[in-house]
């Protein structure tokens, strides 16, 4: 059903939302059995909520009139915190911890009558792009088309709930370096990652700080701005946020795409990108020349060559100081108090942390300690603000620019085994830069091949959401 | 640097709390109910998901002092995360700042004129406070109160220019000097810590950090203690090794924490969640023009309306004092408002043990006192008793004057009347003036002053005592 659709029986009472909402929940349990797509399944409090939405209905308060996610089940990636409901970004460190509030974005979707049904399974912290570096007792989430395979990462539960969900529902991600458009593409989902500061990041558990943006995964581009539309915005509580106009999406999907000029990355095709990959995206460039798009091929260097180094410089030396103050002293993990607080912390994170959680711990310390800070994180620093600025001086030139999201296939679980850091980081080249330079970009699903999906990504300039949604609109119902 | 040549070479980092309502970081306030953790919130507990906001007014505060001492300021306020594992850290990282303090290269000159340069002021939080239940050494375990968690601080770190136990405690009193004047810092319940760098000649100015001074008394038996200690090891032909030690204040010694082989290594990065702060040209000018008259300036002001120099630097270096002589200046003479507010003032609140802040007495009490000096209603001596009785217990000092009879005789013929009954009561003293020793006049003087209890103006005396005996 039509999300609006949905909400407009909802409101005229012709769904009964606590019915519907107990009936999808038994789904979600369902579904999870099989995929693990959900950390935490909040039964509770989206019983609750529909209560308190019938309830308003009942008493026809004038408010339920225009909320815009009325009865709509939104899930959570794990690191964003929900009142009440266990939070743990999926790490054991976290395990039990309860936050005292809601992240402003919960706020507000739960302001717009969407009701949260669950937290979703994600690579610990976001180390990852296959959500297989879950946490110690985590389980991993698959692919809702091939279960053989990844539904990427680190956003992975969301996007494979997108999918795999045969109800009204939205996904919230979160992305520092990738973890909404690569499991989004992986999933034949739309996934959204906004410009840097657009939605508040305040309650989300960090990762790092100058490159976490949450964002939202949905089956259709209309589903995807519409989560967009009702999250984003300045907070007081966020000193990032940005105080920028609204985006307005609704107006922008229904814009012709006439005039718009698209520059093709040079470097993002050729030599380590499946013929397949290469071959939908070209497919999906095409349709959008169609709808009357200019497309021009450029070359991006700093972008390309150096995104991915200055990625993990600035993200390790981020996460591990974010990571240091979970020591079991004040919330998540205890074990039994015994020795120096050193031996105490030294215990406690030792065998709650994964493995890929104490390698970035690793890499960032080192990254920033004294004798190798200026060779490191101070020159990723400023090797930052060139690919900025090159970005910056295409969009004088380019509406948005498109690439393929990820170079492969959705790989099979017994594959990535197989494969080094070094070579499962590399999956992410095209991904990263955006994430650097704070740029919005979107994932688009644009075909399939050997019966899995290809994602474009379209990147498009520091707040130029609308743009991109504008083009992601010609793909709704590929 | 060029190489040290004084005895002993001393340098400080201060931390002072800045006397904003709200923490740096969060809305909690910096004071009110002690039960422990009761004035946190997720931000100053550090739980997951919370971020910072920066309290600007914090951030004026600071700014005052960088002003104040004569500070560079940078353009922009970007704050830093000095990570390290301990209890008292919420998150295990202070946000602090790092390579771009807020001020640098200032100086602050101590009341014998020497000037004392400051390499740095920068603002960082406060961690939480740890409480050892059976005393540092032998508790189990410690409790952690997260109230103080957030508070904010201005780091003060000095060049080593200090060359004394002394000059240590002068710089730490004349920076609370400052820090009172620029009502940036709760003189009743602001705390103010050092750690101090001391080296001295015989061993090479080898360096060592004492840790956990509080307050400048402290400082001066810390440092003479921990300078004795390193001239005996010398002496015994030990040698001073680079090392961390605590002051332990009960006891009154140093101890080692831990040999320094290397410098610390904080891993400082950038705060992300916090966006750089302009300070622009403008904000600096608002807070000038708010910025109260600091010491140096009184002291100045002082001396030009004729004030001695020493009465002048001691009224200046006390806030409320010099609040006081201001308001008695206008009405008084202000060489006398000077003289008696340094000197019987000062007299009789230190003998009460007193502030002047905590006392009752005010301006309004000082100008009738003074009034009546000034016109010789009273006499000095009867002022003095007055201004005792003030200081414990304010009163309208006109009527008490009137009441008590206290008023100074100088009605010429009345006077007479006492001259000539004590010049007739002791002839002895009129023998020895006349032959050459003036101190015996003083003591007739003083007959006549007991016998009218104070109240003769001595000046009319003097003149009547030796019109009569000549």
């Amino acid at each position: 059903m039509n999300i609006n659709e949905f909400i407009r029986q909802v409101k005229n009472g012709e769904i009964d939302i606590v019915k519907h909402t107990q009936k999808i929940i038994e789904q979600c349990k369902k579904i999870n059995e099989e995929h693990n797509y959900f950390n935490t399944i909040s039964a509770e409090l989206a019983l609750e909520q529909a209560k308190e939405i019938k309830k308003l209905l009942k008493s026809k308060d004038k408010s339920i009139k225009g909320k815009k996610l009325l009865g709509v089940a939104v899930s959570v990636k794990d690191s964003i915190c929900v009142k009440n409901v266990e939070s743990t970004a999926g790490s054991k460190i976290l395990k039990g911890y309860e936050p005292l509030f809601n992240a402003t974005v919960i706020e507000k979707i739960i302001g717009e009558g969407g009701i949260i049904i669950g937290k979703t399974a994600q690579d610990e912290f976001g180390f990852g792009s296959f959500s297989v570096n879950v946490g110690l007792g985590f389980k991993i989430p698959k692919n809702p088309i091939d279960k053989e395979r990844t539904c990427g990462g680190s956003s992975g539960g969301a996007a494979g709930l997108a999918k795999a969900a045969d109800f009204p529902h939205i996904a919230l991600g979160e992305s520092t370096g990738g973890s909404i458009a690569e499991p989004a593409s992986f999933c034949d989902v739309f996934g959204l990652c906004p410009t840097y500061g657009r939605n508040s990041r305040y309650g989300l558990i960090d990762f790092g700080n100058s490159l976490d943006k949450i964002g939202p995964v949905g089956k259709t581009c209309y589903e995807t701005a519409l989560l967009q539309e009702v999250i984003e915005g300045y907070d007081r509580n966020d000193s990032t946020s940005l105080n920028a106009k609204n985006g307005n999406y609704n107006t922008f999907l229904k814009k012709s795409l006439k005039g718009m000029k698209i520059g093709i990355i040079k470097e993002s095709f050729g030599e380590g990108v499946a013929p397949e990959v290469e071959k939908n995206v070209r497919k999906g460039i095409d349709k959008m020349k169609e709808e009357g798009i200019k497309a021009e091929e450029i070359s991006l260097e700093m972008p390309i060559k150096y995104g991915l180094a200055v990625y993990y410089m600035i993200a390790t030396s981020e996460a591990s100081t974010n990571l240091a103050k979970y020591c079991g002293m004040r919330y998540g993990a205890i074990e039994k108090l015994e020795g120096s607080f050193n031996e105490y912390f030294t215990k406690v994170r030792s065998s709650s942390f994964g493995a890929e959680a104490k390698r970035r711990i690793i890499m960032g310390t080192f990254a920033r300690m004294s004798g190798f800070r200026d060779a490191y994180y101070i020159k990723a620093a400023k090797v930052r603000t060139l690919i900025i600025n090159e970005y910056k001086k295409t969009f004088k030139k380019f509406d948005a620019l498109a690439s393929p999201a990820v170079p492969v296939l959705p790989p099979k679980f017994s594959d990535i085994e197989k494969m080094s850091p070094l070579q499962n980081y590399m999956l992410d080249i095209m991904l990263v830069s955006p994430n650097v330079a704070g740029l919005p970009h979107l994932s688009v699903p644009v075909g399939y091949e050997k019966g899995l999906p290809v994602g474009m990504l379209l990147t498009g300039d520091h707040l130029q959401e609308g743009k991109l949604l504008q083009l992601g609109n010609v793909f709704e119902g590929n | 640097m060029k190489p040290f040549t004084s005895d002993v070479v001393i340098g400080i980092e201060c931390h002072a709390e800045l006397s904003a309502k709200t923490k740096l970081f969060c809305g909690c306030p910096t004071k009110g109910s002690e039960e422990p953790n009761s004035r946190t919130c997720e931000i100053c507990l550090g739980m997951p998901g919370s971020k910072p906001v920066l309290n600007k007014k914090a951030v004026e505060f600071a700014l005052k002092l960088c002003l104040a001492l004569n500070c560079e300021i940078s353009p922009e306020l970007i704050f830093s995360r000095k990570s390290y594992f301990y209890p008292d850290m919420a998150k295990n990282y202070q946000i602090s700042q790092y390579e771009i303090p807020l001020g640098r290269n200032g100086k602050l000159r101590l009341k014998d004129g020497k000037e004392i340069g400051i390499t740095r002021v920068h603002m960082e939080e406060d961690p939480a406070s740890l409480v050892h239940p059976a005393g540092l050494k032998d508790s189990q375990y410690v409790l952690v109160d997260y109230n103080r968690s957030g508070n904010p601080l201005a780091e003060i770190v000095t060049e080593p220019d200090l060359e004394s136990a002394d000059e240590a405690r002068n710089f730490m009193k004349q920076l609370i000097t400052v820090l009172n004047y620029l009502e940036i810092f709760d003189i009743n319940s602001g705390i103010i810590k050092a750690d101090a760098n001391i080296s001295i000649r015989e061993s090479g100015y080898t360096r060592v950090e004492i840790k956990n001074i509080t307050g400048f008394k402290e400082i001066e038996r810390a440092l003479s203690y921990e300078i004795s200690r390193q001239k005996q090891e010398v002496r015994a032909g030990k040698a001073i090794h680079q090392e961390t030690r605590s002051w332990d204040s009960e006891r009154g010694i140093t101890f080692s924490l831990r040999k320094k082989e290397t410098e610390e290594d904080y891993g400082y990065i950038i705060d992300a969640d916090l966006t750089a702060i302009d300070i622009s040209e403008n904000w600096l000018k608002e807070i000038k023009r708010h910025m109260p008259e600091l010491a140096q300036d009184k002291l100045k002001k002082f001396v030009g309306m004729g004030v001695k120099k020493d009465d002048a630097e001691i009224i200046a270096a006390d806030k409320f004092l010099a609040a006081m002589f201001e308001k008695v200046a206008e009405e008084i003479d202000p060489v006398l408002a000077a003289k008696w507010l340094r000197r019987e003032l000062l007299r009789v609140l230190n003998y009460s043990k007193k502030e002047l802040h905590e006392a009752e007495i005010t301006e309004k009490h000082m100008i009738q006192l003074l009034r009546l000096v000034e016109s010789r209603k009273i006499t000095d001596n009867v002022a003095s008793k007055i201004l005792e009785k003030l200081v414990e217990k304010p009163f309208d000092v006109k009527e008490y004057v009137k009441k008590e009879k206290l008023g100074a005789v100088s009605d010429a013929s009345e006077l007479e009347k006492y001259c000539k009954e004590a010049i007739e009561e002791n002839p002895k003293a009129v023998e020895d003036y006349k032959k050459g020793e003036a101190k015996a006049l003083n003591f007739i003087v003083g007959k006549i002053m007991q016998k009218t209890k104070g109240k003769a103006a001595p000046k009319e005396v003097n003149e009547i005592v030796l019109r009569m005996i000549k």
